[in-house]
């Protein structure tokens, strides 16, 4: 069993570097294309291609909108194919198995999703040292090793030693440790968004920001609604604001005449 | 606006950046999501504007450092866009800092909504649905047809997307800048950037407050109070004063290890 952990465990931390990583197709990762390979791995190419039209049918509906990476499906597929090849058993006896451990993997490395944001810092520092080679490298290798690594990890444990383990193991932090980690990750990005907002702010127009907020918060409108009518406010206010140049240019224009002299305007306007 | 012809040095930059635009969800974190992908992608357009210029290459590492999230394939229009607008920067001085930011936070919201459907809920379904129908015959042309269709797609339209994102936004910018109308565009794109960031905040920041406070029989959800007063008080409140110790000079180092602490003893008092 420890053999095949470790091939399936290989499989996936190829395709889990590879995609999202490397090519961010979200597409390698998909259950039609990880099942046969999980098959060819194990020496049943065939029973991997035809899980992988099934699997990939079960999975369809399954969306990352709004940036999380799904791991459950990659996952669940390479555990199913595996469980099927090595056991005989159906596509749905494999997925079975699959999900939970799936799941058990996506609670527990979720736990690390708040070490991982505080490296944020550590990449800005490293950005301004304008050396963008070694800014490069460092973050491969990091993208490498961290959720890539921790995932197959606790796949292969999973895989090798069951996920009764693993859900003891959850079930042994206190509560409030996995509340406090799950809170402070969707509140750390904020942070991102208040760096991003001091970067644009501006008394002048800073209170359209409610404007963005209320549409999301009361109306429930999608980024695209919020967009189109954003460009209406912004072109009305571009339209006003050359209004003003134009004024402004034609009076400059004038005294110019006046006092006789071909001052440029536009040179006069900056 | 008349169609720019690339030199081989900018078509070299386009190129390296069409490569590393692939490097999307380098490092993602919850901080600021795809701003790694952004930095690496834009280092060859930094490099090759600002050479000895150690400070405005600073400022342009900084601002490409920021938050950003977006789909995989307009990430490279965007990228396009920002080369295009630090060049204008640096040797016209015919936009601001500000006004890139404000442009790229206007772009991100939209076009991930827009590509999301394109791609992943249209796209995706044909591709899968022409494989699903092969391989369940056991035919692996299915999934390379899935990869070619789903796959490589994506970076056909990143390599024209990053160049487009180059050509139509330097002849955009030349042509607002000699009319003259450059203050005017840099409202309206600061008025469009944070409407997108308060669009953002809304659906991005949570603070997931599960705190009941018992009074005799009856029990009030704190939560549901706050929600009731303004949806989501408590993320704007977060987002502000987050904002205001940045603009004291706080570092986002002391204000992610004070996020996490505070969620930890929130939680051990049962707040979150």
């Amino acid at each position: 069993m420890v053999e095949a952990a470790l091939q399936i465990c290989i499989a996936y931390y190829i395709i889990a570097i590879l995609d999202p990583y490397i090519v961010s197709w979200q597409c390698l990762n998909r259950p039609i294309v990880v099942a046969p390979l999980a098959g060819l791995i194990l020496g049943d190419f065939h029973t991997g291609i035809v899980m992988g039209a099934s699997l990939e049918s079960i999975f369809m509906g399954i969306s990352a909108i709004g940036g999380s990476i799904p791991a459950d499906a990659t996952t669940s597929s390479i555990i199913a194919v595996a469980f099927t090849i090595l056991t005989g058993a159906s596509a749905e006896e494999g997925l079975a198995i699959a999900l939970p451990i799936g799941t058990v993997m996506a609670s527990i490395s979720s736990l690390f999703t708040p070490i991982w944001a505080s490296f944020a810092v550590y990449w800005e520092k490293l950005a301004v040292q304008c050396k963008p080679n070694k800014f490069l490298a460092q973050n491969l290798v990091f993208s490498c090793l961290t959720a890539p690594l921790v995932n197959t990890i606790i796949l292969f444990l999973a895989v090798s030693f069951g996920v009764e383990g693993l859900n003891a193991f959850l079930a042994s932090l206190p509560a409030w440790v996995m509340n406090g980690l799950a809170a402070s990750a969707s509140m750390m990005t904020a942070v991102g968004f208040a760096i991003l907002t001091s970067m644009i702010w501006n008394k002048e127009v800073g209170v359209f920001f409610f404007v963005g907020y209320v549409l999301v918060a009361y109306a429930g409108l999608n980024t695209l609604a919020i967009a189109i009518l954003g460009v209406a406010v912004a072109v009305t206010m571009f339209f006003s604001e050359k209004r003003i140049i134009d004024m402004k240019n034609s009076m400059s224009t004038q005294n110019a005449n006046q006092g006789g002299t071909l001052a440029n305007d536009e040179e006069d306007f900056f | 606006m008349e169609k720019k012809v690339l030199t081989s040095d900018e078509k070299k930059v386009l190129n390296k950046m069409f490569i590393r635009s692939h490097l999307v969800f380098l490092s993602f974190n919850m901080v600021k999501m795809e701003a790694n992908g952004f930095t690496a992608t834009m280092a060859p357009a930094i490099e090759s504007i600002y050479k000895d210029d150690e400070e405005g290459k600073k400022a342009a590492y900084l601002r490409h450092q920021n938050f950003f999230n977006t789909h995989a394939v307009p990430f490279s229009f965007i990228a396009g866009l920002a080369y295009a607008m630090e060049k204008e920067h640096k040797e016209k001085n015919s936009i601001d800092g500000q006004t890139i930011e404000s442009i790229k936070a206007a772009l991100m919201g939209p076009t991930a909504g827009m590509f999301d459907s394109l791609f992943f809920n249209c796209l995706r379904i044909i591709a899968a649905g022409i494989a699903i129908g092969l391989c369940s015959q056991g035919s692996i042309l299915g999934t390379l047809i899935f990869i070619v269709l789903y796959g490589l797609s994506q970076s056909l339209v990143k390599y024209f997307f990053v160049n487009w994102g180059y050509v139509y936004g330097t002849s955009f910018i030349d042509a607002v800048f000699s009319s003259g109308l450059m203050s005017a565009l840099t409202k309206a794109a600061s008025v469009l950037g944070l409407i997108m960031v308060g669009a953002m905040t809304a659906s991005m920041v949570n603070v997931p407050l599960n705190c009941t406070i018992n009074i005799g029989e009856t029990s009030v959800v704190v939560g549901d109070v706050l929600n009731s007063i303004f949806p989501g008080l408590l993320s704007v409140v977060l987002l502000f004063l987050m904002v205001s110790l940045i603009k004291k000079g706080k570092r986002p180092t002391q204000l992610i290890v004070g996020i996490l602490i505070f969620a930890l003893v929130g939680a051990f008092f049962h707040i979150f």
